[in-house]
Order: structure tokens, then C-alpha cells, then sequence
């Protein structure tokens, strides 16, 4: 059972190659006198004055992606919404829309994706391309959302400018996606409201509020940073292209071979620390393993010992650790994409 | 192997498994700002083409391609033996396999096949540096317009690498990279990851795009072949998202082989009964209107006014042709509407009364 559902996990990772356009110097990027980048240089306007925001950002990796209500106190999340999430939880995500069912991210999109997106600004639509090869669209040609919108996966976003803010508002999004890797599921009645502010040349500050009083008892807001990737651009990366192997996930979370291999106390203090650096992709990756309570976290989530070195993590990335010459590397295999060969940049407890 | 017959009904198959279920949301007629417009308000589609702030011919807008008969058979144009023996084995395979290795069955993106081949309507958003055309399905393009080269050794992957300049009003756009996934039509015709593409995009006036693909891949094809075809803008619209995940219960339906299909007979009086017109409006929200002639023991149809073209005879209500499938509806001994069935969707088309 472990090796099914450890292989199923292996098959759904893509090895995306780099491509040498990864390092394509685009025109107009402020840079020091090393050639570098300059990424604390004032945010660029548009030809229209406005922010631009165009650019590849990388969302900073938080508590967010496994479990977007981190902030909400018990009892937020309403009964119904509750229960489900602890049946997605227990089914080891494996009806995870986006990740097996191939299904697009929807409201997930802004706060909770591990890959880069693409801002392409004009003065009345940005669009916001993103790695999996789907997009969004948001008007910003002053038209209002629909009274009674056709439900489906990316919602109907309208967009205006609150002084160097751009704020978007979202309704009609169908019900059929996960607000996170953890499952909390979300209504047709969801509206979210996101602020795009670009800081200075390289960093994007973006809040998102989720509203949805069918299945949360009140309105929150999610802060998360981006990243600016210059000279790079998108990987295309096509999940239907390697789907197909939900199939072979066919435990259960309280199943004892998934949860009941026991790692000695002595080899899990010996993974903790911060692991850094680039995934096959090119990208830079950072993720922490702490040790509590006898359990071992990535990030914050819970990882679930499948063998005294391999991992996973809820919604589905396995992560291992390997040691080479006595220093530990932790390989990650995010079905969505991400695959990273990290060193321990620091050791932890 | 290549008769109407059976192209029709693998085009058919494939369009059942991609029939979009969306509603017509109420933003489908938000009047955009900025198109010229006659005197009754309508868009006046003959108006000069637009200029971006950069001077350039502005190709933005949401467009419908007419692909002609290229949709079905890219190699249309072509002669025997351009299509090299190996590609042409493998397209007839397919078209006897119904399709139901269509990598669009699987939900996988259209790659090179997008531009001639499009049934959905696509938005076309121009930067200066850079262009991206929106597909209903979600899935997009990129063509870099910033002066770069095309890489040396791309990475292969489905929409390929793109890279366009201006020539006088021309957007003309080269792309490689592609890999060898996807059919450049719905028979089938297969492309290799030698396979290179130039698009010249030339927006006439204000609601006319006229575009010409050149497909260049000698592994596969003896010889650069180029097709025409033409986009239409569809003002104060917009994309209706379909994602084909969604659908996607078709491909074990799709048992068959081609060659198990046959035609049937049915009774002249029958097909009597059938003549007239059906009209209504698709999933797209584009009118379609179908003219039914009965014609020496057979049925000939003719969509939107196009040439006349016969219809294979299924059963005794059902009749295929090229990306079509009509099924005749009766109620009370009249034939009161067809149901149509095409790559645009599914829809009941009442029949039109009307004094002939």
C-alpha cells in the first residue's frame, strides 16, 4: 500500500527542463552596476500613469498553501465546512480538484500556488497568466459585476485603482475548487477581494479577503507577498499531461500502513533546519522543517512518515531526505510541479 | 478511407466530448467602449482597423475564426504524397480509431492546430513587448514581441515558443518548441517536434482578421504548406470559460471503429418529411441555421448559408457529416425541431415555419 501510493505520487511530478530563455534580459528592468537587477528601485508606471504591475511574480511560500484559515479561531469555519476538510484530510487529498482532477485553481489562485504567474497589464484588462496554462481576466474598463453571474471556475473580476492599489473584486466562482491544499472547500456565494500594491520594483504586497457566510462565520484577509522574477518568464506545465494516476492513491490517512510507520525520535531531530535553493525549474525554493512533539512539519504542516526518510505532506508533496557525505538534502516532488533538490542552508531543532 | 462520411463522424465524436454546457451569462453584451458604432448603435465593423498607443495596428479584440475546410483536414490543399507515408498512415489510423486517441478527448491543449482550427471564439490582449490570445478553454499563448530570438534548442511543449515583429501592418509570428503531442486537425494529421509555424496576422478593418499559417515540418511533410482563414470580430462580447476536465466522461464511449460505422437506408417519404429550416442560437452564443433538401434518396444540408453538402443517414432520425450531427425530433407526428451536435456544442433547433 505505502509503495502504491508513494509511486502514484513519484509519477505525478514533472521534471520541467529549463529553457536558456529563462534568462532572457527584458528591456526596462532597472539594474546596479553589476548588471543585477535592481528590485528596491520605485515601482514602474504605466504608459497611463498607473502602477504597473506587469512582471513574473512567485508568491512567498507561507502558512497559507496547506491551510488557508491559519488566522481563523475555532468555530469560524462552520460545522459542515469543518467535517469536510477532515474527510479531504483523510482521504490524503487525493480528490484534490486541481491536483489530480486536473481541474483549474480557481479562487486558490492568488494567496495559495506554489508556481510563478504572469501580470499582463493593459489601461482596461489585466490578465494574469499562470504556469499551469490557464489565466484570468480582470476588467478595469469600469463595467460592474453581474447581478446573477454563470458560475464557473475563475470567477468574474473587475478591477480599479484606490491610489497605487489596485483592487479586485471576484464573484461567481462555482463551488467545485479547494481554497486550499488542505480542502477547506468554499460556496458558490464566495467573494473575494484582492489588493495588488507593488511596493518598489521587486516585491508585490497582495491581500486577499475571503467572504463567503455560507461556509465561514465572517469575512478574513490573507497577507502574502510575491516576489518579482525578472529576466525569466512562464514553464508551460500541463497537469492532464501526467494525470491519470489518482487512481493508485487509494489509502486513507488512519490507514495504519500510511500513518503507522514509526521513526525513531533520533533520526527525525536529525532533518530540522531550512532547506534552500533552486527547483529543476530554475526557481528559488526555501522550505523549513521543524520538529514538534514527536511529529516532524514542513512549513508549518504536518509531514506523515511513509519510511524513515520519506515524507508527505498534505495535499500531496513528497519530500525526502538523503544524505550525501553526512550533509541531509531534501529532495521535494510537489505534484503540481515543483521539483527541488535542496540543501540545508541551517541547521534547526 | 478519406470519404465525407467518415471524417464527419470522427469530427463529430470529438466534438461531443467537448460540448461546453455554459449558459449565456448576461456580460456577453457588455458594450465596449471604443468600438465605432453606425447610427443605430450597432458596431460599424467596416470601419477602419484600430491603432495601439504605440502605433501599431491594434489586434486586440474577441475573435471567431472561420477554418474553412482546414479544420477537418489541414492537409486540404495538399497533393498525394506531400503528406509523408509514415504521417499518412497514422492520420488514417486515427480517423479509424474515431478519434479516440484525440489528444483534445484528453483534455490536452491544442497546441499548433490553435489558430486554424479554433471552433471557440479567442481574445487577442496587445502590449507593446507582448501578445496573449485567450482560449475559451483556459489555456493561452504568449508571443514575445521584445526583439528576442527563438531559442536554439527550446524545451518541447505544447503552444511552442513564440516570437513576432511587425512587417507594414502585418503581425508576423514564427514559433518552434512545439512538441509532438497534439493533431494539427481533427482527422488527425500528426506534426513533428521539427515542426515550425509562421502566422501573418493582418487586421483588415475594424471587424475582419485575416490570417495565413505556414506549417513547415519536414519530417513529416514534403513540402511548407500555407492556409488561409479569416477571424470575425464578435463585439461587446467575451470568452465564456469551458474547461474540458469538467466534461470529460467521453473517451470510454468511444469503443468503435470507423470502419464499423455504415450508412443506412432510409425511406424517400421520411426524408421528405425532414425538408426545411432549423435555426437557434449555440452554447457561443452564435446563431446557426441549418436548410434541409431532401435530393435523390438522400439529404443535403446547408449550415448558415454555406454550400450544400450531403448527410449521411445513421438511423432513421440521426444523419452525420463533416463536424455535424442532426437527430430529428418528433412531437405529435411533426418534425418540430433538430437537435444539433457539433464541436460548438449541443442545442435543439426549432424548425423555422416559414411560407415557401
Amino acid at each position: 500500500m505505502k509503495h502504491t501510493l508513494v509511486c502514484g505520487i513519484l509519477a505525478l511530478g514533472s521534471f520541467p527542463l529549463a529553457g536558456q530563455w529563462l534568462n532572457y534580459p527584458a528591456p526596462g528592468i532597472p539594474r546596479l552596476p553589476d548588471g543585477k537587477p535592481n528590485l528596491a528601485a520605485p515601482a514602474p508606471k504605466a504608459a497611463d500613469g498607473k502602477p504597473d504591475l506587469s512582471g513574473v511574480w512567485m508568491i512567498g511560500i507561507g502558512p497559507y498553501i496547506g491551510n488557508i484559515t491559519s488566522d481563523l479561531k475555532p468555530g469560524d469555519v462552520l460545522p459542515w465546512a469543518e467535517a469536510l476538510v477532515k474527510q479531504r484530510h483523510e482521504n490524503l487529498g487525493k480528490d484534490d480538484p486541481s491536483k489530480f482532477q486536473c481541474l483549474p485553481l480557481g479562487p486558490r489562485f492568488t494567496a495559495v500556488i506554489t508556481n510563478p504567474q504572469k501580470i499582463v497589464q493593459t489601461p482596461t484588462l489585466v490578465v494574469i497568466l499562470i504556469e499551469n496554462l490557464t489565466y484570468r481576466q480582470i476588467f478595469l474598463d469600469g463595467r460592474d459585476l453581474p447581478a446573477d453571474p454563470n458560475p464557473d471556475f475563475m470567477g468574474y473580476s473587475v478591477g480599479r485603482w484606490e491610489d497605487d492599489t489596485l483592487v479586485v473584486t471576484t464573484a461567481g466562482y462555482n463551488d467545485r475548487t479547494w481554497l486550499d491544499g488542505g480542502g477547506h472547500p468554499h460556496t458558490e456565494s464566495l467573494r473575494t477581494i484582492e489588493r495588488f500594491h507593488r511596493k518598489d520594483f521587486g516585491h508585490l504586497e497582495i491581500d486577499e479577503t475571503f467572504d463567503d457566510p455560507k461556509a465561514y462565520a465572517h469575512p478574513w484577509t490573507v497577507k502574502v507577498t510575491a516576489d518579482l522574477m525578472p529576466d525569466s518568464d512562464l514553464i508551460e506545465y500541463v497537469c492532464g499531461e501526467n494525470e491519470k494516476d489518482s487512481a493508485h492513491l487509494v489509502g486513507k490517512a488512519s490507514d495504519p500502513t500510511v500513518k503507522g510507520v514509526e521513526v525513531a525520535q533520533e533520526i527525525l531531530a536529525r532533518y530540522p533546519g531550512v532547506y534552500a535553493g533552486n527547483t529543476f525549474s530554475g526557481r528559488p525554493f526555501r522550505v523549513e522543517i521543524s520538529l514538534s512533539d514527536r511529529q516532524l512539519l514542513g512549513a508549518g504542516q504536518p509531514l506523515t512518515p511513509v519510511s524513515d526518510t520519506k515524507f508527505l505532506r498534505p495535499g500531496g508533496a513528497q519530500l525526502e531526505f538523503i544524505e550525501e557525505n553526512g550533509e541531509i538534502v531534501l529532495e521535494v516532488n510537489d505534484v503540481a510541479g515543483l521539483v527541488a533538490r535542496l540543501p540545508r542552508v541551517r541547521e534547526g531543532k | 478511407m478519406t470519404t465525407g462520411f467518415r471524417r464527419g463522424s470522427l469530427i463529430v465524436l470529438c466534438g461531443l466530448a467537448l460540448i461546453a454546457s455554459c449558459a449565456s451569462g448576461q456580460w456577453l453584451n457588455y458594450p465596449v467602449p471604443g468600438i465605432p458604432r453606425l447610427p443605430d448603435g450597432k458596431p460599424n465593423l467596416a470601419a477602419p482597423a484600430p491603432k495601439a498607443a504605440d502605433g501599431k495596428p491594434d489586434l486586440s479584440g474577441v475573435w471567431m475564426i472561420s477554418q474553412g475546410p482546414y479544420g477537418g483536414n489541414i492537409a486540404n490543399d495538399l497533393k498525394p504524397g506531400d503528406v509523408l507515408p509514415w504521417a499518412d498512415a497514422l492520420a488514417k489510423q486515427r480517423e479509424e480509431n474515431l478519434g479516440s486517441d484525440s489528444p483534445l478527448i484528453h483534455c490536452l491543449p491544442a497546441g499548433p492546430r490553435f489558430t486554424a482550427e479554433a471552433t471557440n471564439p479567442q481574445k487577442i490582449v496587445q502590449t507593446p513587448a507582448l501578445v496573449v490570445i485567450l482560449n475559451q478553454n483556459l489555456t493561452y499563448r504568449q508571443i514575445f514581441l521584445d526583439g528576442r530570438e527563438l531559442p536554439a534548442d527550446p524545451s518541447p511543449d505544447f503552444m511552442g515558443y513564440s516570437v513576432g515583429h511587425w512587417e507594414a501592418d502585418t503581425l508576423v509570428v514564427t514559433t518552434v518548441g512545439y512538441n509532438d503531442r497534439t493533431w494539427l486537425d481533427g482527422a488527425g494529421h500528426p506534426h513533428t517536434e521539427s515542426l515550425r509555424t509562421t502566422e501573418r496576422f493582418r487586421r483588415k478593418d475594424f471587424g475582419h482578421l485575416e490570417i495565413t499559417e505556414t506549417f513547415d515540418d519536414p519530417k513529416a511533410y514534403a513540402r511548407p504548406w500555407t492556409v488561409k482563414v479569416t477571424g470575425e470580430l464578435t463585439p461587446d462580447s467575451d470568452l465564456l470559460e469551458y474547461v474540458c476536465n469538467e466534461n470529460e466522461k467521453d473517451v470510454p464511449h468511444l469503443v468503435g471503429k470507423a470502419s464499423d460505422v455504415k450508412g443506412v437506408e432510409v425511406a424517400r417519404e421520411l426524408l421528405a418529411k425532414y425538408a426545411g429550416a432549423y435555426a437557434g442560437i449555440l452554447p457561443n452564443a452564435r446563431p446557426i441555421r441549418f436548410e434541409i433538401y431532401p435530393s435523390g434518396g438522400q439529404l443535403l444540408f446547408s449550415r448558415n448559408g454555406s454550400a450544400k453538402q450531403p448527410l449521411t443517414p445513421i438511423s432513421n432520425t440521426k444523419f452525420m457529416a463533416l463536424g455535424v450531427q442532426l437527430e430529428f425530433l418528433e412531437e405529435n407526428g411533426e418534425i418540430v425541431a433538430t437537435q444539433f451536435i457539433g464541436a460548438a456544442g449541443e442545442v435543439r433547433l426549432p424548425r423555422v415555419r416559414e411560407e415557401r
